[in-house]
């Protein structure tokens, strides 16, 4: 299986999933500070489900609103086009994690779970350390793992023309399947930011979750690092984890993001809340 | 007094280090490389070895590992420009207390050298964001709390909100001794954030191209303890609910009505600048506000003053001295407090000096009961008292 993932990345044959049109176009629009809410609503009008998604985030207790908001324009103005910019790649990201077949989608679950653990621990890191903007470390940590349920379909699929049947019970969630994602899904990951444009920080976070770069320390792919190693740690986490090297990275981003220890309770229950508002 | 050796074969970084040993008032010892490190390990005892990782002869991890096999648990900090996850992780498994990257903050070394010795550690910028807000006018031991953090300025009111007339408009209308500072964006918010403490954070909710939820839990991150509130146009009802939902404080309307901001400045102000400690000296503020909140007033005096009266008998002081001159003595309210704080006062075993005006003294002698409590014209009297 490993092999024959490997390989089309190596021949540069990966499907990767497009980003929707509507969704691309606006990130490009939000891309200028300038943008209008009116030509972003406009924009986003054209597509009724995630026109329907952000209606629903408008008038969500999340957001403290006072009055339902039921035109597209309102809701843009009440998020804010930093949130609609995180808003639409979340949502986009989130399709990614989805599967028709139960067993991948039960993993692809925990594998989210995980992303939004290090997106919500990120975020409050790069606040809290003054590593950047913090909007980008919540992105960056819920995408590192972007390329996890690409491999995850490239696999099912894989076995399914090897077998020509349909995957074998208890084959997914293996040790031997996560195995495969784990060795492979950072390439993937990278080709697919690169391919939506999600941004250096983002590509950073991908490329390396297991070192530091102490050349920049104060940057939101560090805040991510960290983050991924106090998700893993409290258990935010599909798979097994070496504990003295993840140990080590929480020792070590400590003193490099200059964090006091006392605060990662505050940071790890906000985490955990998190993952509890999340509905499946 | 605890002894420290630094390990590093930098003279410039051991100068360093052994400066900061010497502000906590440590004794100190230095080594160029590990087998020097070993050789004063075997001299003398020390309570904290500070060691470089890579370092000529013998290096830090080869010192540590020789010291755990000779069976010195002497706490190791490791302060190295070595930030490789696998070689840190190999150090680890040989015992270390903590772990700084160079180039380091000072005030990072000294709290985890004060950690790695357990000693408790006056509150350090780093730490700010644990400390109880408080107003730099305000009494610290009234508030119950810790003063500003070092490094970082207290200020009692953060207005967050695109219109400038806003936080001038609060300005004027909150009592002078109450600072407020104005910021128009969420930027400006969170960098504010991150230098200055505050007790209250007020945060407009329709603030241009940002959420100000989003914007509230970011700045929760910074200021854990403060009360951050939403500011709402008075456009419609409960919206004190949807603010709690959201996840504030609470929530105040715009345009501010008198009423309102008394009642938020009674919420989050009064209570904690009734009372200024010093030692077994209190201070009673004087009545400021409504008449109808004086018997709040009185309350609070009494159950602030009683709560210190606590910390003043647990130090071992004989006397408790209260100077009521600034409080209005001609309320009934003011001669049961005194019965009240006198019966409380002498049950802790402390006995109760007042300090007030001759205006004080003609209430108190008024009364059977409270016409034999000393009274004193200033604290030196009552200090000097036998």
């Amino acid at each position: 299986m490993e092999q024959i993932v490997t390989k089309r990345i190596a021949d540069d044959k990966l499907v990767l999933p497009s980003m929707p049109a509507v969704a691309a176009k606006c990130l490009e629009m939000l891309r200028n500070p300038e943008v209008e809410p009116r030509a972003a609503a406009n924009l986003i009008e054209k597509d009724p489900v995630l026109a329907a998604q952000l209606l629903r985030l408008a008038n969500s207790a999340l957001l403290g609103t006072r009055e339902p908001i039921t035109k597209v324009l309102g809701a843009v103005t009440r998020v804010g086009t930093m949130r609609l910019r995180q808003f639409i790649l979340e949502t986009t990201a989130r399709k990614t994690f989805e599967s028709k077949d139960h067993q991948i989608n039960a993993c692809l679950r925990k594998i989210w779970e995980h992303s939004v653990a290090v997106a919500t621990l990120a975020g409050d890191v790069v606040a809290l350390a003054n590593a950047g903007d913090a909007e980008t470390g919540y992105l960056a940590g819920l995408l590192h793992d972007i390329g996890k349920p690409i491999v995850a379909s490239m696999l099912l699929e894989a076995e399914k023309t090897i077998l020509g049947l349909k995957p074998s019970a208890g084959w997914i969630g293996s040790v031997e399947w996560l195995g495969v994602i784990h060795r492979t899904h950072r390439k993937i990951g990278i080709a697919l930011s690169q391919k939506w444009g999600l941004g250096d920080s983002v590509c950073r976070a991908i490329t390396d979750c297991e070192e530091y770069d102490s050349t920049e320390r104060l940057c939101e792919a560090n805040a991510v690092r960290f983050a991924n190693a106090v998700a893993k740690q409290n258990g935010f986490y599909e798979c097994d984890t070496n504990k003295d090297d993840n140990d080590a990275l929480i020792m070590i981003g400590q003193s490099l993001l200059g964090l006091d220890p006392k605060r990662l309770p505050q940071l790890v229950g906000s985490a955990q809340r998190a993952v509890d508002n999340l509905k499946f | 007094m605890a002894r420290i050796l630094t390990v590093d074969d930098s003279r410039s970084v051991r100068m360093i280090v052994v400066r900061e040993i010497q502000a906590l008032g440590y004794e100190f010892a230095e080594a160029e490389d590990g087998e020097k490190g070993l050789q004063k390990l075997t001299e003398g005892q020390y309570d904290l070895v500070i060691l470089d990782v890579t370092m000529p002869v013998l290096d830090g991890p080869g010192m540590l590992a020789k010291m755990r096999e000779r069976g010195d648990k002497t706490p190791v900090l490791m302060l190295t420009s070595e930030s490789k996850r696998s070689i840190i992780a190999g150090i680890m498994k040989s015992g270390i207390s903590d772990y700084i990257l160079k180039p380091f903050k000072p005030e990072e070394l000294q709290a985890k050298i004060q950690k790695a010795l357990h000693v408790s550690t006056p509150v350090s910028a780093a730490a700010a964001d644990d400390a109880p807000v408080v107003s730099a006018t305000a009494s610290v031991a009234a508030a119950g709390g810790a003063a500003p953090a070092e490094g970082k300025v207290g200020v009692d009111i953060l207005v967050i909100d695109d219109m400038e007339n806003v936080q001038k408009r609060l300005r004027q209308m909150v009592p002078e001794h109450i600072s407020i500072k104005g910021v128009l964006n969420a930027q400006t918010a969170l960098s504010t954030c991150r230098d200055r403490v505050f007790r209250v954070i007020l945060i407009d909710n329709d603030m241009p191209d940002v959420n100000s939820t989003s914007l509230m839990r970011q700045i929760r991150v910074l200021q854990p303890r403060t009360a951050i509130l939403a500011l709402y146009v008075r456009t419609h009802a409960n919206v004190a609910d949807q603010a709690k939902k959201a996840g504030f404080d609470g929530a105040i309307l715009k345009p501010f009505d008198a009423q309102a901001v008394d009642d938020f400045i009674a919420q989050y102000f009064n209570a904690q600048e009734l009372v200024v400690k010093d030692d077994n000296i209190l201070k009673i503020a004087a009545f400021r506000g409504r008449e109808n909140r004086m018997d709040s007033y009185f309350n609070d005096v009494t159950n602030t003053v009683t709560k210190i009266s606590e910390d003043v008998a647990a130090a071992c002081y004989a006397e408790l001295i209260v100077d009521i001159s600034e409080m209005p003595a001609a309320s009934d309210r003011f001669v049961r407090l005194v019965l009240e704080l006198k019966s409380r006062v002498s049950k802790m075993g402390l006995e109760l000096r007042l300090v007030g005006s001759s205006a004080v003294a003609s209430t108190l002698k008024n009364y059977s009961d409270t016409a034999d409590v000393p009274l004193f014209h200033s604290i030196g009297e009552a200090r000097a008292a036998a």
